[in-house]
């Protein structure tokens, strides 16, 4: 069994990536299965179609010991199992301690064993902000990880903040970085900097998702690219992303950057900005 | 070993001996609170909890808080209930203040916060009782009266105790006005009546607060064991207020058991406890002549104070019943003075440990442990 997870900065494209790349290798007959950590729980809209009941959700109502494994695993396009681990509305409680017990919940009705799915994917929050939102690095959950960045210093910075969790777990033997995912929607789309930064971190950037407008007119639709535009070549950049990840054996421990390495990518980032806005050349590229 | 901050404010309060405390904790702080308090008083359940579990956790206690407040005041006869919100309300951000204001009830309601990682259980009891000092009235000055600050209502030998220092105050021409915490809501609520408060080792904030608020003065002295503890507490207050009273004791009792007194003279001893352990070492020091080897306080190192032990020669170990491990390892006597204690009972009023009884009563407890040991 395949395990790993996707982490990145809030709003960077996790989610869009995670369901057309499960939609992509389900292509193959492949058993896949989903899971959305996080308690907006979006994630499998596009393979289901529609907002799915969550783990907490049946945990909130029936209790650990009535939930059986139909109420919580539903079948998207392509037959990927999907599941969303849900929390509590913004605000009250603790969604961190939400996706311990969700794990917890879906080892106890024995959704691996039964399913025994070949690649299992997890969707995680944005930022890593508490304890229960590593949970997937611990070991045994995932095999390796995953960061989409954009060229913004915000989400470079984010993806950094991952790779320190990813170090602080490194001594209990657990999970790698296995690479960095690229969405070019940035502020200036610019492949080499993430290119330099993934150097850096000791790791190599696996795949690259341009801006594409299909994106969010599939998401209209509540369907993958996969399905909606399966013969779009942005539908295939997920396909060569899927394959990439999964045939993926180089993971590293990384090895996070200083802040004035960070402030040095800033500078690039800032220079291209003013070089671009001075020639007036498309910002974020060729869409 | 401390038990934080929510201990000394389920302590302060559960001291309101008509209200209902409820605790917004899950089951085990809960169960602890409670065990301590009804070894000796199984008819004291006044407390509810709100039980928080994984869900409340997860998705916030608030509903569960609201539910159970409802039912409190269903199922209790009680003029007020005490929120309590412990450590994981505290840690995932529970509004207690918004559930409390959102529900009418029969009893009047107030809340406060003891995470017991915000504090010792000291400062919980401390800032519990200033806060319920906002229940109390402003009450006309009756003249040489007291209160008594410090107690709570699962001290070991608390009932006893405060009847024998009622007892002495009485011979001296002092009334005692409100026992804190250990009295109706009615009795604390009309604490600044009292003349002067008398703070036996804890319980100074609310001294302060009331000295600022009301204009009682106050007098911080330590809880009174033997013979000299006593008198210093009955003369200090005396003196206090002016009624001029020389206190008299009768030695009589210690007579008849002086030759076991004398053999006992030197023996090495060791204590722990709260601010109780330290008028304890002062009376085995100074009155029976034992040699105190480890006095320790529940807030230090426990592991510390173990070692000590060890490396002494202590044979009579003074605490509460966590220590019982301890002292069976080392195959010595426990003498068990102080919270908690959970596997004594103590339900004879007459019998204190505090005061000139309390001194006959200690003595005798300590010649009995050691001619029926080993
Ligand atoms: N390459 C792209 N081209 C066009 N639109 C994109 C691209 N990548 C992401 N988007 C759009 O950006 C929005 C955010 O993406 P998504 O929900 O996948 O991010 P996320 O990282 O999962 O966010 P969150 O942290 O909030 O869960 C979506 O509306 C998505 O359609
Ligand atoms: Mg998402």
């Amino acid at each position: 069994m395949r395990k790993f997870c996707v982490y990145g900065k809030g709003g960077i494209g996790k989610s869009t990536i995670v369901s057309n790349i499960a939609a992509a290798l389900a292509e193959n007959g492949e058993t896949i299965m989903v899971m959305g950590c996080d308690p907006k729980s979006d994630m499998t809209r596009n393979l289901v179609g529609k907002r799915l009941p969550t783990v907490l959700d049946l945990f909130r109502t029936e209790g650990p010991d009535r939930m059986k494994l139909d109420d919580v695993v539903f079948k998207g396009f392509n037959g990927v199992h999907c599941i969303e681990a849900g929390g509590p509305e913004p605000g009250v409680g603790c969604a961190g301690r939400g996706v311990i017990t969700a794990v917890d919940m879906l080892d106890r009705i024995g959704v691996f064993d039964d399913i025994k799915p070949d690649t299992v994917i997890y969707d995680v929050l944005g930022d890593v902000v508490c304890g229960g939102f590593a949970m997937p690095l611990r070991q045994g959950l995932a095999d390796d990880v995953y960061i989409v960045t954009t060229c913004d210093p915000m989400a470079i910075y984010a993806a950094n903040n991952i790779c320190k969790c990813i170090k602080r777990f490194a001594d209990r033997g657990a999970v790698t970085l296995g690479g960095i995912i690229y969405n070019g929607r940035s502020v200036v789309d610019e492949p080499s900097i993430i290119d330099g930064f993934a150097a850096r971190l000791g790791t190599k950037v696996l795949g690259r998702v341009p801006m594409s407008i299909l994106i969010p007119r599939a998401e209209l639709h509540r369907k993958t690219v996969i399905e909606y535009v399966p013969d779009s070549e942005i539908a295939d950049t997920f396909r060569y992303l899927a394959t990439a990840i999964c045939e993926n054996e180089d993971r590293v421990m990384p090895d996070p950057l200083s802040d004035d390495e960070l402030d040095g990518i800033n500078e690039e980032i800032e220079v291209l900005l003013r070089e671009r806005e001075e020639t007036g050349s498309n910002l974020t590229g060729d869409v | 070993m401390d038990g934080g901050k929510f201990f000394g404010a389920f302590r302060a309060s559960s001291g309101i001996t008509d209200a209902v405390v409820l605790n917004h904790v899950p089951v085990g702080c809960n169960w602890g609170a409670a065990i301590f308090k009804t070894t000796s008083n199984q008819f004291d359940m006044r407390h509810a909890c709100t039980v928080m579990h994984e869900r409340e956790i997860v998705f916030g206690g608030e509903d569960a808080l609201r539910e159970a407040l409802i039912r409190a005041d269903e199922l209790y006869d009680t003029p007020i209930l005490l929120v309590i919100a412990g450590d994981a309300p505290s840690i995932i951000g529970d509004d207690v203040g918004a559930v409390v204001n959102s529900v009418t009830l029969d009893a009047e309601v107030m809340w406060m916060e003891a995470a017991g990682f915000k504090g010792s259980m000291r400062d919980g009891y401390e800032e519990a009782l200033t806060h319920l000092a906002g229940l109390m009235n402003e009450s006309d000055m009756i003249e040489n009266s007291v209160n008594l600050i410090g107690f709570s209502p699962d001290d070991f030998k608390v009932d006893a105790d405060v009847k024998e220092i009622k007892r002495l105050l009485r011979d001296a021409g002092v009334e005692v006005n409100s026992v804190i915490s250990k009295c109706s809501l009615e009795q604390f609520k009309k604490a600044p009546a009292a003349e002067l408060n008398v703070v036996l080792g804890q319980g100074s904030k609310l001294a302060e607060h009331m000295k600022i608020e009301f204009g009682v003065p106050y007098l911080e002295m330590e809880y009174p064991y033997g013979l000299e503890g006593t008198t210093q507490l009955t003369s200090a207050i005396s003196e206090e207020l002016g009624t001029g009273h020389e206190p008299e004791f009768d030695i009589e009792p210690f007579k008849k058991v002086y030759l076991y007194l004398h053999e006992l003279y030197g023996t090495p001893v060791s204590i722990i406890g709260d601010f109780h352990a330290e008028a304890m070492a002062n009376f085995l020091n100074w009155e029976l002549g034992f040699n105190v080897e480890v006095s320790a306080r529940n807030v230090d190192d426990y592991f510390e104070f173990e070692e000590g032990v060890r490396n002494s020669n202590t044979t009579i170990l003074f605490g509460s019943s966590f220590e019982q491990n301890i002292a069976r390892t080392l195959d010595i006597p426990l003498i068990r003075f102080c919270y908690p204690v959970f596997d004594n009972v103590c339900v004879y009023d007459d019998a204190p440990y505090a005061g000139f009884r309390g001194a006959v009563c200690l003595t005798e407890a300590i010649i009995n442990t050691v001619m029926s040991y080993g």
